[in-house]
This record gives C-alpha cells, sequence and structure tokens, in this order.
C-alpha cells in the first residue's frame, strides 16, 4: 500500500464522521431557517428568506453583531496586551527558575477553572454590596460600581475576566516562547545600545510574530464561545449590552420566543459571517508573518 | 581606538572558577587572538570585557574609563558572534543600522556611513534582503558591517569563523585582518584553531583552564613555548615528545637515540636530570642513515598533505613524525633516518611541564 493511499483510508473514518455531523446540523439548520417553525404551535409554513430579511432590519441583531465583533476586538487584544506585558516583565524581572515556575503554575490556575466557576466568582468580587473590587474602591472614595448593571461598564467588566482566564494563560506560553529564543540577537541588541523595552519590540517580539498571529487566531475561535461566562454574569443584560450574538440566538430560540426558525437563519449567518471574518484574517495574517 | 587593561578578573558560576585571576593589557590598535582549547573560559572573557557577563572580581578599562560596572552599550565595544546573531526579521540594511538609530543619529548621518560599510563588505547587493535569504559568508559579513558602522573603540570577535567551510574560513580571515590594517581599531579575536591564529594576530594570549599559559606573538609562541601545553597545542602536526634523561656533554639519550642539546639555550640542565624533549615534525630533515644526531626509524604511516607528507615513524618503540617534501618515496616498513638542528629541540620539566629554555 502506497503511503497516500494509507493517508487517504486512515482519514476517511474520521472526517466522514465529522463531515457528517457538521453538515447534518447544518443542513438541518439551513432547513429550519427557511420555514417559520416556533415550539409555540406545531404547524408551520414554508417562508424562503423571509427570515434573513427580517434579521437585516432586527435592530436588536444589528446590535448583537456590533456587541459580538467588540466582544472579540476587546478579548483578542486585552488577552495579548496582557499577556505581552506580564511575559516581558516576568522575563525582565524574575530569573529564578524556581520563581518563575510557581508563577507560571499560579498562572495557570485561572484557565483551569470552569468557566462558569469563573463567572461565579467574579460575580461576586464585582458585587456592589459585597464585593472585594467594590470595597478596594470605596477605600479610595469611589463608589460603589455597579460593574455589571451599568450598561457603559458591563461588556468591559466581563471582558475582564475572559482576559483574567486567557491572558494569564498566554503569559506562561510567550513567556515559554521567548526562554527559547536564542541569546545571541539580545546579546546584539544590548551592545547596540537597545533599551529593554526596545529589546522586545524590536527583536524578541518580531521574532515570536508568527506564534503571536497562531495566539491570536486561538484566542479568536475561543472568544466566539463566550456564552456560558457572559450568561452567568450578566445573561446579556443590563439590557442587550452585553448580548451577543450565541445569547441572542439562544434568547429568541430557547428561551423566550421559541423562534426556532429566526433563530436558526441567526446561526446560518453567524456561521457565514465567521467563516468569511477568519478566513480573511487568516490570509492576512499569514502574509505578514511571512 | 583605546587600549584594554584587565586586572585580576575572576569569574565564577557558583562556586565553580571559570576565570582565575587574568591579568592583561592590550594597547592601541593590536590585533590580539585568545587561543585555547573548548571550555578554558576564553568566550566568558570576552564577554566580561563586552559587558554581557558580569565579572565576579578584577577590573576592566577601556580607553581610559573603567567600564566594569558599565551596560555593554555604553563601553564602545563591537562585537561579533559565532553564531552571525543578525536580526532575523529585519533587512540587511536595518540590520547594519540598528545600532546607529537606537543611539537617535539622524537618517541623513546614517545613509552614506551605510554605503561605505555595505561597499567595504561587498554588501550592496544584499541590502533589502533578510538574513535567511543569505548564505553564511554572507551572514558573516553583514555581522562584521553592523560591528563596523559603529566606529567602536574595540571589536569583538567570538569565532566568527567556525561555522564557515574550509575555504570561506581563510577568505574571510584575510578580510578581517586587512579590515584591521585599515581602520587599525583595536581587536580581541577568539579561535580555538591554532592555525588561524598564527596567521591573524598580532599577539596570542594562549589560555588553558582559565588561566593564561603564554602571552606573545605568534613567532614566540611557535618558537619558545612557555610550556608543554604550549608546544603541544601550537602546530600541525603536533609536536613528538620523548622523555629523556641528562647524559655529559649536555646530550639526552632515551634508550638509543641520543640528541645533543644547545649549551646556550638550556645552560642549568645537569646531567642525571630528566627531561621532556619537544621535537617539531616540520623542524625535521630525511638525512643519510648515520649521520650523527640523527634518529633512526622504520615508517609506520605517510600522510600525503599535497607539498609535504607527515611521515610517522617506530623509533626504538617511541612513535615519532616528521615531515618532508620527499615523502613520496617512502613505503610503509621502510628504514629511514632524520635529523633535527640542535637549535630546534625543545626541552621541559617532566614535573611542571616549564620550559627549561633560558632567555
Ligand atoms: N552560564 C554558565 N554557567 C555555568 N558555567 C558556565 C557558563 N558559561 C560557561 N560556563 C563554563 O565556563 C567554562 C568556560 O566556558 P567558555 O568561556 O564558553 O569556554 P570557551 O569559549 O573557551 O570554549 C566552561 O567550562 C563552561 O562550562
Ligand atoms: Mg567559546
Amino acid at each position: 500500500m502506497t503511503r497516500k493511499r494509507f493517508v487517504t483510508l486512515s482519514l476517511v473514518p474520521a472526517i466522514g464522521l465529522l463531515a457528517t455531523l457538521a453538515l447534518v446540523s447544518v443542513a438541518g439548520a439551513v432547513w429550519f431557517s427557511l420555514m417559520n417553525r416556533t415550539l409555540r404551535s406545531a404547524d408551520y409554513d414554508f417562508v424562503g428568506a423571509y427570515n434573513f430579511l427580517r434579521l437585516l432590519r432586527d435592530r436588536r441583531f444589528m446590535n448583537a453583531l456590533e456587541i459580538s465583533a467588540l466582544w472579540e476586538i476587546i478579548t483578542v487584544l486585552g488577552t495579548l496586551a496582557l499577556a505581552v506585558l506580564l511575559a516581558v516583565m516576568i522575563f525582565e524581572t524574575v530569573k529564578k527558575p524556581l520563581w518563575r515556575n510557581l508563577l507560571c503554575f499560579a498562572f495557570l490556575v485561572p484557565v483551569l477553572l470552569p468557566r462558569v466557576a469563573a463567572a461565579f466568582i467574579w460575580r461576586f468580587l464585582y458585587s456592589p454590596s459585597l464585593g472585594v473590587i467594590n470595597y478596594l474602591c470605596g477605600l479610595v472614595g469611589i463608589g460603589p460600581v455597579e460593574f455589571l448593571a451599568d450598561p457603559s461598564l458591563a461588556l468591559i467588566s466581563v471582558a475582564v475576566v475572559d482576559i483574567w482566564q486567557w491572558g494569564l494563560f498566554f503569559t506562561v506560553i510567550l513567556l515559554k516562547l521567548l526562554e527559547t529564543l536564542p541569546r545571541d540577537p539580545i546579546e546584539a541588541a544590548l551592545l547596540d545600545r537597545a533599551r529593554t523595552w526596545e529589546i522586545h519590540a524590536y527583536v524578541t517580539l518580531p521574532m515570536l510574530k508568527g506564534p503571536l498571529i497562531s495566539l491570536a487566531l486561538v484566542k479568536a475561535v475561543e472568544s466566539l464561545r463566550s456564552f456560558d461566562l457572559i450568561f452567568v454574569m450578566t445573561g446579556g443584560g443590563p439590557g442587550t449590552a452585553t448580548e451577543t450574538l450565541d445569547l441572542y440566538a439562544y434568547q429568541m430560540g430557547i428561551n423566550m420566543g421559541g423562534r426556532i426558525s429566526y433563530a436558526s437563519a441567526m446561526s446560518i449567518l453567524l456561521l457565514i459571517v465567521t467563516t468569511v471574518a477568519f478566513t480573511i484574517i487568516w490570509k492576512a495574517g499569514k502574509k505578514w508573518a511571512s | 581606538m583605546a587600549n584594554i587593561s584587565c586586572t585580576d578578573i575572576v569569574k565564577s558560576y557558583g562556586a565553580h572558577p571559570v576565570i582565575e585571576g587574568m591579568n592583561l593589557d592590550i594597547p592601541d590598535h593590536e590585533f590580539v587572538v585568545f587561543l585555547g582549547p573548548s571550555g578554558c573560559g576564553k568566550s566568558t572573557m570576552l564577554r566580561m570585557i563586552a559587558g554581557l557577563e558580569e565579572v565576579t572580581g578584577g577590573r576592566i578599562v577601556i580607553g581610559g574609563t573603567d567600564v566594569t560596572t558599565l551596560p555593554p552599550g555604553e563601553r564602545g565595544v563591537a562585537m561579533v558572534f559565532q553564531s552571525y546573531a543578525l536580526y532575523p526579521h529585519m533587512s540587511v540594511a536595518d540590520n547594519i543600522t540598528f545600532g546607529l538609530r537606537r543611539q537617535g543619529i539622524a537618517r541623513a548621518e546614517i545613509a552614506p556611513r551605510l554605503a561605505h560599510v555595505a561597499q567595504m563588505l561587498g554588501l550592496e547587493p544584499y541590502l533589502d534582503r533578510k538574513p535567511k535569504n543569505l548564505s553564511g559568508g554572507q551572514q558573516q559579513r553583514v555581522a562584521m558591517a553592523r560591528a563596523m558602522i559603529k566606529t567602536p573603540k574595540v571589536f569583538l570577535f567570538d569565532e566568527p569563523l567556525s561555522n564557515l567551510d574550509a575555504k570561506l574560513r581563510e577568505k574571510l580571515r584575510t578580510e578581517i585582518r586587512k579590515m584591521h590594517l585599515q581602520l587599525k581599531t583595536t581587536t580581541i579575536f577568539v579561535t580555538h584553531d591554532q592555525l588561524e591564529a598564527m596567521t591573524i594576530a598580532d599577539r596570542i594570549v594562549l589560555m588553558r583552564d582559565g588561566r593564561i599559559e603564554q602571552m606573545g606573538s605568534p613567532d614566540e609562541i611557535f618558537e619558545r613555548p612557555a610550556t608543554r601545553f604550549v608546544a603541544d597545542f601550537i602546530g600541525t602536526p603536533a609536536m613528538n615528545f620523548l622523555h629523556a634523561t641528562m647524559q655529559d656533554g649536555h646530550v639526552a639519550r632515551a634508550g638509543n637515540i641520543a640528541l645533543r642539546l644547545s649549551p646556550t639555550d638550556f645552560p642549568r640542565l645537569r646531567p642525571g636530570q630528566n627531561v621532556e624533549l619537544g621535537l617539531r615534525p616540520a623542524r625535521m630533515k630525511l638525512c643519510p642513515e648515520g649521520t650523527p644526531g640523527a634518529l633512526t626509524g622504520t615508517v609506520v604511516l605517510v600522510e600525503n598533505m599535497g607539498a609535504e607528507g607527515q611521515v610517522i615513524t617506530d623509533v626504538d618503540g617511541h612513535e615519532m613524525s616528521f615531515t618532508t617534501p620527499a615523502f613520496r618515496g617512502l613505503a610503509i616498513g621502510d628504514r629511514v633516518s632524520f635529523a633535527i638542528d640542535p637549535g630546534h629541540v625543545h626541552a621541559f620539566d617532566p614535573q611542571s611541564g616549564h620550559s627549561l629554555r633560558e632567555e
């Protein structure tokens, strides 16, 4: 048996299974989205593109789209910024391997927490009456701040939890990546009179461009799946201030309306938008990294 | 341009000393080579002068300024690494000018300086390329350009040619030497290759286990090795060593071998004293059998080196080698005689390894 045939044969079952599962559910969603099914009544009609056309005029959908985009940008950039800052700081200040490993271990804990658990912990921390954060705010004379109930703060407050979990995790990854870099270019930069921040801005981080892009993509995909975190912390509120597309689809299809056809249409649109967006980002990222 | 002076330099990693009290003075314009076997502390010494490694004790002065605690960028040194250490994501031009840009020098001033060094090192066609698209030799030239453009007080090279093939190594060695003749910048060059050291150095600092074994011009090191270690380290093929006992008439005898030593070079040798003789293969000549002072043995192996050949012989149970252009007439098992001028015989104390020669 040739190598190629072997590879093909061993891949077929797994890919077949995945394709079937993905295709069936997508096809099902497409099928639903072309009708006006609801959970309330058994009868339904075929309505064609009506659901999609309505979506484009749905202000709440547009709001959810905007929140989703904001959520992606804030969490991805926030995570990377935190990771880069912390990793460089630790790389420069903590030289003893023991301390570094202890820090890394501590930084891994948040991401190991189930998201729902993290959400509850932070809901408590954010609490206006009992929360530690508001207690600290009180000491410096601000607050109480309604972190989760203030529409202008809620999204950021939830994003902080996500960035706390993933930023610290990525810090560990980046620190390990920094440690694998050859010392010589860094020393050459030292001799070239580069200051510490210049060494990282011009030498080490550009050397890590490829991994950084990969991390950004991983985080972007991961951020799409933040339903549980947002659901537990704010449930999409206050109002629709933290209602991302998946939360809205959930509200529409299962929670309130039971309008599963409408929700399906939304999911299909979400699928198309993310696929297109990620293809473009992926291509651009690859070009930029090379 | 500057002289370098290192006083009582000590370096240890934990309890393990790597450099044990080095004293070194390098005058302005000199091209000094740190030579020694791997792990003897050459790189450590160089990196302490560069400021990449802290000294455990001692003082380093460059051009009259005590730089012992200054950061690397403020010592006025430029270094070329064995790995080239180019910034991989920057173009050649950006690599070369990075240091000047960090010093805040105006672009208008950088451009002509870049053009000058690029022209000197033949890098003009490659200025827009990334390092990974260059050959090893070209990358090393970029590293040299990056050092040169800063017009430093001191150049430091850490085995810059070790990753190149023999031909290119020779070519770049010549270029480095020419560059030094032109710029006259004080230079320290680290290598473990004795031939490289001999060809390039004004002065060789031969190191062993964190100490200076001998310091001197290539000729001094070659002709007047201070210790057996130096004699053994320098020269290819390696020196022949022979344990012998002194007899009357300044003759050293080992079994049937008897060699007369020069009484002016070794006035203090006494009959009965044990010595270790050192005979350079290149200083021995084929001679007719029976010539006074000649060694006679049978050929064990002949190694063709092109113009000359190394003949390894068995002389009275001792393996001795010599080089001769007339090696082509010799075959394994032949009886050969070869002689050495008494002026070229070295003698060392068997215990301490120090040379017994009096200056
Ligand atoms: N960071 C370090 N920690 C511990 N020992 C080191 C370190 N760097 C070098 N050494 C030791 O110092 C000695 C000299 O090293 P080095 O200066 O690199 O030798 P050379 O350049 O002459 O080959 C070696 O025995 C090496 O093991
Ligand atoms: Mg070395």
